[in-house]
């Protein structure tokens, strides 16, 4: 049974653009133009991942209210928003209302079935728990590449899709340098140098939040960024 | 022109308040001069009538008796006294008594004053008579080759005896003619002597102490000074000079007495003595008065030129000073006024009256007048000049305080809200709250401008994934190989419209990330020594040289930023200077701030470009470039030094051979 890709996009033409997309990759997919159009349809049957735009028609703000909308209804469902708006404000406040990423829309198509189709497998990975996926394991770090999920010291760290790649892609080889395209490459994300920098942050910040004293990823100034054990 | 030095040259304009001051002193000072004139010219006037037919005064001539009938006027006599016979002798007014010393030292030096009378070369006389008060004093010079002295302590009437004598001869007061001679036997004082003749028939020579002098020897001659009161003298006069070569002998007998009867020939012309203190009636101080003759010659005078005229003793120094400027030279002369004195039937001037009075009596009211004045209307212009001056230097103080505000508030990003000058309620306030709207609208429009490229790269976004979602489809589609290199174009197309969306709004995403950024305090050093080593690696063609100090150098701030601030320098730096070019990284300190210093080689900075480089949306690249450029960079430079309570500026390098940008950090 094809999985259930439910797109909320004002923008017809975008929309069109990406169902066609992931009918291709084999998804089903269920496209809505407004909030209340969404809402009517996942009352009735909830889909597998949904992408949402912030502003829907109308409503500037209504993906906000959709997403948690559909989060009080599924815990578990993968959420991605997916905006023209690239404030680093937009960003916290999707995260917070426990969205699983959040893009921008000049992320390629290819790029963003790249991501729905890795947080399939992290769907899958999370059903499977006696499986052992594959497990990085630096110090403290535990990162597990099948559920995407990370731990500190065995506590849980909540990271975003792009920001698990990103800590991936560091803690892979502790002490070389990543560079910002590298980091890109790896989350397949095209971002600008301070997007980089505030998902460096937020990542700092959350891993902060388990251990006052984490210091592992390490600025190296006009370079990049690598992981110190 | 500074407006303080215009100001004060149009207070200097006052000064014209003093100079018209001098003006109208000048004014007045003429008109003063006209009235006192006309006044003086008054004065003599009733002066010289009131001395109408006073020849008894002028000229001791006998009044006619009241009682004596019209005399019929005699044409060919007439005023006697105004013709003059060969003897006549007209004394000198003289302003001083002679000492009777019998030297000439005393008598004012007028050789037309003086008569002449010769019997042949080697007999001569010269005479010079004068009067003082009630005095005639005679001086008589005799040209003696022998000059013979009376046989001491001998009887004047001893004809043996003899030597040199001079006769006085006389008319008394009625008429009468009287003699009296003087013999001297030393040089010295000598007394006149008169002879009598007694009841017997027998002459003595009694002294006449009413008429003395001095008798004193001089070259080829001798020399007598004499004198005798006016009263003892009628009309009559005259000198008769008995010059004897040895004792005894024959006298040679010249002069103007007869010689048989020394009766006199010719006559005294002289003004009363009254006459003098009837002059003095009208004196007052500052103010001569003389009666002269018609012919010129001073028969009485009365002087107080001299004495002050009660206006105030000397002249203040100011008023000195002020008088410099005022008078034109050679104003301050006497004022002088004469009058015809006529005779009884107002037919015939018998004499002058000339009155003489000082400049100063008007000159000091004058100088009153013009002192009061000039202190007044200069202390008036200085106090203009003052207080234009400090109004000029308010005003200066308030205009620099605009034009900085001005200025500072184009620099900074934020909005300006307090603007000097306001509240005030004239012109000035009116430019200041014209500058402020003005300001502020400009301030909208940056702002506006500043937004417009974030709202632009938002609004350009939806369309561009629709183009870019409708390639990554139909990449998926058969597309012909003929087509796929327009399918890779319209691919290339995007991606740099994508890259210029996203450096349009690198300069919001600064701000945003500036607004959130956590100060912390850091080592610099290792910042730019890593960031100066991934610029070698970055920049192949430049070279990189980093000039840092030795110990660390701790700040306050992110470090993220500063590295993104040196990015842009170093792009800056790059894009402007030629392939191989040494870009040098420096690393300053002073008291206050850390410098960050990036040279570049490349061309100078133009004047009026230094004072924009940091603004937002500004830009002075000449070339096309390959990357999109919206004049962000050193704005963004601009904000994150302002972030660290710094500043950046740019200047060209002393040698001309490039540009210094230098950002401050507070430490």
């Amino acid at each position: 049974m094809k999985r259930l890709v439910a797109i909320v996009e004002d923008e017809p033409a975008i929309r069109d653009n990406y169902a066609a997309g992931f009918t291709r990759e084999g998804y089903a997919v269920r496209t809505y133009a407004n909030r209340a159009q969404a809402m009517s349809a996942f009352a009735a049957r909830l889909p597998d991942l949904a992408v949402i735009d912030i502003s829907l028609e109308d409503e500037p703000e209504g993906g906000f209210e959709l997403c948690r909308q559909l989060r009080a209804l599924s815990a578990e469902l993968p959420i991605i928003f997916l905006t023209a708006r690239d404030s680093e404000l937009d960003a916290v406040s999707g995260l917070r209302l426990g969205a699983d990423d959040f893009l921008t829309k000049d992320l390629s198509l290819a790029h963003l079935i790249a991501r729905v189709n890795a947080l399939f497998r992290r769907v899958d990975a999370l059903r499977r728990p006696d499986t052992p996926g594959e497990i990085v394991r630096r110090g403290a770090l535990t990162l597990d590449a099948e559920r995407m999920q990370a731990q500190w010291d065995g506590r849980v760290v909540l990271l975003s899709l792009t920001e698990f790649w990103i800590v991936h892609a560091l803690a892979r080889h502790p002490g070389h340098v990543r560079n910002r395209q590298q980091l890109m490459d790896a989350a397949n994300v095209v971002l600008d140098d301070n997007t980089i920098t505030s998902h460096v942050k937020r990542i700092r910040r959350k891993f902060q939040s388990v251990d006052p004293k984490f210091d592992a990823v390490q600025t190296v100034y006009g370079m990049g960024y690598r992981w110190v054990e | 022109m500074s407006l303080r030095l215009k100001l004060l040259l149009l207070g200097l304009a006052t000064l014209v308040l003093p100079w018209g001051g001098c003006q109208y002193a000048r004014e007045m000072e003429s008109a003063l001069r006209e009235g006192e004139e006309n006044s003086l010219q008054a004065v003599s006037q009733t002066i010289a009538a009131s001395l109408q037919g006073r020849t008894d005064l002028l000229y001791r001539e006998a009044p006619p008796p009241a009682d004596a009938p019209e005399a019929p006027p005699d044409e060919t006599s007439g005023h006697a006294f105004l013709q003059s016979g060969p003897y006549d002798l007209k004394p000198l007014a003289l302003t001083a008594a002679p000492l009777l010393d019998g030297y000439s030292d005393d008598w004012p030096h007028d050789p037309s004053a003086w008569a002449y009378f010769a019997r042949d070369d080697r007999h001569r006389f010269g005479i010079l008579t004068g009067v003082y008060e009630r005095m005639l004093y005679v001086l008589l010079e005799v040209r003696d080759e022998h000059p013979l002295f009376d046989a001491p302590g001998t009887n004047p009437l001893d004809p043996g005896t003899f030597g040199d004598r001079v006769w006085l001869g006389f008319q008394d007061s009625q008429g009468e003619e009287r003699q009296v001679f003087l013999a001297a036997t030393a040089p010295g004082a000598v007394t006149a002597r008169r002879i009598e003749t007694g009841e017997y028939g027998q002459q003595s020579a009694p002294l006449e102490p009413r008429i003395r002098g001095a008798w004193q020897p001089m070259s080829h001659g001798y020399r007598i000074e004499l004198r005798a009161p006016l009263s003892m003298l009628g009309n009559g006069f005259g000198v008769l000079v008995d010059d004897r070569d040895g004792r005894g002998a024959d006298p040679v007998s010249y002069g103007t007495l007869r010689s048989d009867d020394l009766h006199t020939l010719g006559r005294l012309i002289v003004a009363a003595p009254e006459l003098t203190s009837y002059l003095a009636q009208f004196m007052q101080p500052g103010l001569k008065l003389a009666v002269s003759t018609p012919s010129g010659r001073v028969l009485a005078r009365a002087d107080a030129l001299a004495q002050l005229t009660g206006l105030g003793a000397e002249t203040p120094i100011l008023a000195r000073l002020y008088r410099r400027f005022v008078d034109r030279p050679g104003t301050r002369a006497l004022l002088e006024s004469s009058a015809p004195i006529y005779d009884r039937d107002h037919k015939t001037v018998i004499g002058e009256l000339e009155v003489t009075q000082t400049a100063n009596r008007w000159i000091r009211l004058r100088d009153h007048a013009l002192m009061r004045m000039l202190n007044f209307s200069l202390s008036t212009s200085a106090v203009a000049v003052t207080l234009m001056f400090a109004f000029a230097a308010w005003l200066a103080l308030r205009l620099s305080r605009l034009r900085q505000a001005s200025e500072s508030a184009l620099t900074r990003s934020g909005l300006v809200t307090s603007f000097p000058e306001t509240d005030s309620r004239d012109e000035l306030g009116d430019v200041a709250r014209g500058f402020s709207t003005l300001l502020q609208r400009l301030n909208e429009y940056t702002s506006y401008l500043r937004t417009l490229a974030g709202k632009l790269a938002h609004e350009i976004r939806t369309p561009l994934t629709i183009v870019r979602s409708s390639l990554d489809n139909l990449e998926s589609e058969q597309v012909p190989p003929s087509a796929r290199a327009y399918l890779e174009r319209a691919r290339q197309g995007s991606e740099r419209l994508n890259a210029i969306l996203i450096a349009m709004g690198a300069a919001t995403r600064v701000e945003e990330a500036i607004g959130g950024a956590e100060r912390v305090s850091f080592d610099l050093l290792p910042v730019l020594e890593s960031a100066v080593a991934a610029y070698r690696g970055a920049f192949p063609e430049r070279t990189f040289r980093a000039e840092l100090p030795t110990e660390p150098v701790a700040v306050r701030g992110a470090p993220d930023l500063i590295v993104q601030m040196l990015d842009k320098l170093i792009d800056n730096a790059v894009d402007f200077s030629p392939a191989g070019a040494l870009i040098s990284v420096r690393l300053r300190l002073d008291a206050q701030a850390a410098l960050i210093e990036v040279d570049n080689p490349g061309p100078a900075l133009a004047a009026h470009v230094q004072g924009r480089l940091f603004e937002s949306l500004w830009q002075s690249r000449a070339g096309p470039d390959s990357r999109p450029h919206f004049g962000l960079g050193l704005y963004i430079v601009r904000l994150i030094a302002e972030f660290h309570g710094g500043e950046a500026t740019a200047l060209n390098l002393p040698d001309g051979s490039g540009v210094r940008f230098v950002v401050r950090l507070a430490r």
